[in-house]
């Protein structure tokens, strides 16, 4: 405290943790660099020293699925009887009384605009000509629903009820949270072949552990003086836990019966991919593949209509509700029923309605068109994406720098240079006082140059050491590697490492678009009047939809994977910049305004500061959604895990299917678990 | 009413010890220190554990009003869940009506809620998916009482709180108050013969705080329950108590009647609480009389023994000799010396 000399040992001794985790990493990635031509091993982790772990996993996986096959076989074959009755009941039911049905439901739910939202829903539905395949779709989820949620709060309430067990449920929700979903559809397409029940299944579980949790969090909510009146009204545990703590429970609960259709219906599309059966995920994958992109806009709307109501409508579940007039409900089911009988002679089949193919077909030639005239100038954009932005970062500027690109060739000299540069400036930060500061922008530059795609596998493992050790711990430090390790000897790490390049990007550039869209929200309300509906849709849209405009516009490539990202991972973003700018206590702002700050520097010293642990959270799920979406993008073209994940399911390679989603799921993981710890550690600085 | 008689609640070294293994570190840490509390409590504190309850003793009469004061973190909301065993208690025994409930099995426990406890919460702890007359019914239906059955002896305590009308209105519709009615009403419902009440009023308004406070006065002067009454007001602990339970870090420093507490602190902790309330609003007058006849004046201002000091001081401002007292009956049970009751009113300095 007393030091007035400005020695350097002092320095090194007083190096804060930060610091010290940055030197390591800089150490250990000078070294490797120097030692690539002496010792190759170094930097690409030798195929001899790989363990043929995907094929382990596949030999144990396939005897493990081969012993359980029968009784799963039992199982699909009990579930075809309510999805062929739900099949019957939907497709049969004359499309009046289906849209008089919803109509009134959604009456029932939330008055008129709930109404008319279903009513124009399902005459959306019906124009479009895709009546038929929406009821199948609309089958599977009813049926893979209730499943999902009997399963989900059986699995909640037994976590609440059996304390010991509950860490290790929260645990496998989270692994099921992060592994992703195309991984879960291989070992189920050993089990129960190809087919409808397939994705019933995969939905059911994709869709359980959302009301699980949501269950065990309702229940944990509930006020303990609650649950003690019940029990001072002398109720036994049964009558506390169904007559008391989950009616009190019920509007979390809802917020997961909310989450679990979404789930479902999310799946139930994705799950085309494997069991295409004439449903609406079918249709869009059929169209995208004939690059009939006006059709498969048309179905993938048809999608966002079904998500839009299905949410809409169960989000009203999980709000306070007025009751409506229960006899404009009767009134609507009649209309429709005397409707029906009237004009059932004239009732047109709905498969052969067409009334919005014209529109298709102006989207199809209205998309050439837009391409034709805009080509030049989206080809820049994509590839001086790709040349400038993209390639170096996955590849470094050492290859990609190349005379047909950049127009010249990237020399040594020119690399010795730019870690010159990167020294210096180190060095120019390290001198007025920001030393990991400096030594963070020198790895960053190293990293350029070399490319994510060929990092040494040993700087890679002391940089997330490091960043396990700075935001956790060492705890957190030793999981990051022996979980690295194993993606490293199992031979994924090159894929790995696409990965990571790939939704690093699309995290980086969420962060930093969704960052600045987040503070315009927050400084600005009319902005946010705009973005949020925005927002809103984003989430409400199934992930596969996402795929459909940038494969129009961009065709097949990884610009188009990373803009499809992109575009689902920077909502988290928006919102969590906006939520953590916008809450500043009113006293905090007001002791700032009356020391007389202005607005800028309110938002930089007391705003922002505030609001630090929350932008945090939102990267955090910026992350996990980038993941998540790196699969489904991976249809688009992507390397790295998701292919393999994707390439597995086409092969029903069980193996490399699981050892890719369970590389993935570490990837998840690790950064999910850093984030969390420079969150922690700013709320705690904080006193939060 | 005979001190023979079986109290409804005995607690004896009652002890409630948070922490991993919290039973043996206890056991340990008694023996260790030959059964002083003290020095338990002292270590089991080192070892990283918190004795929220220590060494509790004393026992509550048939239809005495017991308070238990203190404040926050003071442990007096633990030692009401242990009483009630909504915490299991870590050491000592519970009496209720004679039968040790430590321990006792989970049968019993309920048995024994359903028949002869009722508790109020300090945030009510309504049920908010009930309606009033719903929420007040809850322990008798539990017990399978039938739903007309149930609803009319709902609807009796409903009226006994003051809530009629509001039996079909949900807890968000109503204010705190009222809410506490409920609460109340609840309690209420099976009729029990041990009442705990866990700081009932601390989360209302204080207007509507002394409103309930005379309502509850009211109705425990019809029903006579035996009651444990929770609070960190001093005030409301005088205003309320037959006698009074204060604690400080988990240990009950001083049991006394409101006079006691208030005119004969055992230390400068107690002494603190009373130094804010007006003592002659709170100490009566018998606490200054000397018994029998005695050699008194030839005035007669009328005292009572159940009057507080301010009132008796207003009798006599202008007399200087002893004067006497008598009791309910109207029969003399001794004298006061006007300047005793000065001396009483006496703020302490210290």
């Amino acid at each position: 405290m007393t030091a007035v000399t400005d020695l350097p040992q002092q320095h090194v001794a007083r190096l804060t943790v930060g610091a010290q985790a940055a030197l390591i990493t800089v150490i250990v990635g000078a070294i490797c660099l120097a030692l690539e031509g002496v010792a190759p091993w170094l930097v690409k982790w030798p195929i001899a020293w790989e363990l043929p772990a995907t094929e382990w996993v596949g030999t144990f996986l396939d005897w493990f699925l081969n012993a359980i096959k029968p009784a799963m076989r039992m199982f699909s074959d009990v579930m075809t009887y309510p999805m062929d009755g739900a099949n019957y009941v939907l497709g049969n039911t004359p499309w009046p009384i289906l849209i008089g049905l919803v109509t009134a439901l959604g009456w029932y739910l939330g008055g008129l605009p709930m109404a008319a939202l279903g009513f124009l829903g399902l005459s959306f539905v019906l124009a479009s000509g895709y009546w038929a395949e929406s009821m199948n779709t609309l089958a599977l989820v009813a049926v893979s629903v209730p499943v999902a949620l009997i399963a989900g709060g059986a699995i909640g309430i037994l976590a609440n009820e059996v304390p010991r067990v509950k860490s290790a449920v929260q645990a496998l929700l989270d692994i099921m949270q992060t592994v992703p979903t195309f991984a879960y559809l291989t070992p189920l397409l050993l089990l129960f072949g190809f087919g409808p029940v397939v994705g019933l299944i995969a939905s059911a579980i994709y869709a359980a552990p959302p009301m699980a949790r949501n269950v065990m969090l309702g229940l944990e909510r509930v006020e303990p003086e609650i649950k003690e009146a019940a029990i001072m009204s002398g109720g036994t545990r049964f009558q506390q836990l169904f007559q008391v703590e989950i009616p009190s429970a019920a509007t979390q609960i809802m917020v997961g019966v909310n989450q679990c259709l979404m789930a479902a219906l999310s799946m139930v599309i994705i799950a085309a991919v494997i069991g295409g059966f004439n449903d609406i995920g079918w249709e869009v994958l059929l169209t995208m593949r004939k690059a009939q992109f006006g059709e498969s806009l048309m179905a993938g709307l048809v999608i966002v209509v079904f998500a839009v109501v299905i949410d809409r409508m169960s989000g009203t579940l999980a709000t306070e509700r007025k009751r409506y007039d229960p006899r404009a409900v009767w009134a609507i089911l009649g209309f429709a029923v005397l409707f029906t009988a009237a004009f059932w002679v004239w009732l047109p089949n709905p498969s052969d309605l067409t009334l919005l193919d014209p529109m298709a077909d102006a989207v199809d030639s209205g998309l050439t068109a837009f391409t034709q005239n805009n080509g030049p100038w989206l080809d820049a954009l994509k590839n001086n994406s790709l040349f400038y932005v993209l390639l170096p970062l996955r590849i470094g500027l050492d290859q990609a720098v190349l005379p047909f690109t950049w127009g010249f060739q990237w020399t040594t000299s020119m690399s010795f240079g730019l870690f010159a540069a990167g020294a210096v400036i180190a060095l120019l930060m390290a001198w007025r006082g920001h030393l990991t500061g400096g030594l963070v922008a020198l790895i960053l530059i190293g990293m350029l140059e070399t490319g994510i795609s060929n990092l040494p596998w040993p700087f890679v493992l002391t940089g997330a050491a490091a960043l396990g050790w700075v935001a956790g711990g060492w705890r957190l430090a030793t999981l990051s590697v022996v979980l690295l390790c194993t993606i490293l000897v199992s031979g994924l790490w090159d894929r790995a490492l696409l990965s990571l390049y790939l939704s690093g990007a699309a995290v980086f550039s969420c962060a930093v678009a969704g960052g600045l869209i987040g503070l315009a929200s927050a400084v600005w309300s009319p902005v946010w009047k705009i973005v949020r509906p925005i927002c809103d849709m984003l989430q409400t849209i199934p992930l596969f939809v996402f795929l459909i405009p940038v494969l129009m516009v961009f065709q097949i490539g990884e610009f188009s994977a990373f803009l499809a990202i992109c575009a689902y991972a920077i909502v988290p973003m928006i919102r969590y910049t906006r939520h953590g700018l916008v809450n500043t206590p009113d006293e905090m702002m007001e002791a700032a305004i009356s020391s007389g700050a202005t607005e800028w520097q309110i938002m930089r010293d007391v705003r922002a500061p505030y609001a630090a642990p929350t932008i945090l959270l939102g990267l955090n799920q910026t992350i996990l959604y980038a993941f998540a979406m790196l699969v489904i993008a991976a249809l688009i073209g992507t390397t790295g895990l998701g292919q393999s994940i994707y390439l597995a399911l086409g092969q029903a390679d069980v193996g490399l299917g699981i050892s890719a989603g369970a590389a993935m799921a570490i990837l998840a993981l690790i950064a999910d678990r850093m984030v969390q710890g420079f969150a922690e550690e700013r709320r705690k600085a904080l006193g939060l | 009413m005979t001190e023979a008689a079986t109290p409804a609640i005995a607690c004896r070294n009652l002890w409630q010890v948070f922490g991993p293994g919290a039973d043996k570190a206890l056991t340990d840490a008694l023996s260790r220190s030959g059964n002083d509390a003290d020095k338990a409590a002292a270590n089991l504190r080192e070892k990283g554990y918190i004795p929220a309850v220590q060494d509790a003793n004393f026992e509550v009469k048939e239809g005495e009003l017991f308070v238990i004061m203190g404040l926050s973190g003071s442990g007096k909301s633990t030692l009401i869940r242990c009483i009630s065993q909504l915490l299991p208690g870590t050491g000592g025994e519970i009496h209720v009506d004679g039968e040790n409930v430590v321990g006792a099995s989970k049968k019993a426990l309920t048995e024994l809620r359903r028949k002869k406890l009722g508790m109020v919460f300090q945030h009510f702890g309504l049920f908010p998916h009930m309606t009033v007359v719903e929420n007040v019914a809850y322990p008798l239906r539990v017990q399978g009482v039938s739903r007309k059955e149930r609803l009319a002896r709902a609807q009796e305590v409903i009226s006994l709180v003051g809530l009629d009308g509001r039996e079909d209105s949900f807890p968000r519709q109503l204010s705190g108050g009222q809410r506490q009615r409920v609460g109340i009403a609840r309690s209420l419902a099976v009729n029990p013969d041990i009442w705990f009440l866990d700081e009932p009023f601390s989360a209302l308004d204080p207007l509507i705080r002394r409103q309930l406070q005379d309502e509850f006065l009211r109705i425990q002067a019809t029903l006579k329950k035996s009651i444990v009454f929770i609070t960190h007001d001093i005030a409301e602990a005088l205003k309320l108590a037959d006698r009074i339970a204060i604690m400080r870090d988990g240990k009950i420093v001083q049991i006394g009647t409101p006079t006691d507490i208030v005119l004969r602190p055992v230390d400068n902790y107690v002494r603190e609480f009373s130094k804010d309330v007006a003592k002659g609003q709170h100490a009566k007058v018998a606490s200054v009389m000397r018994d029998g006849e005695g050699e008194r004046g030839p005035d007669d201002p009328g005292l009572t023994t159940a009057m507080t000091l301010d009132a008796a001081l207003a009798h006599c401002m202008e007399l200087y000799e002893p004067v006497p007292v008598r009791d309910a009956s109207g029969a003399i049970v001794g004298t006061v010396h006007p300047s005793d009751l000065a001396a009483a009113l006496q703020v302490d300095e210290t």
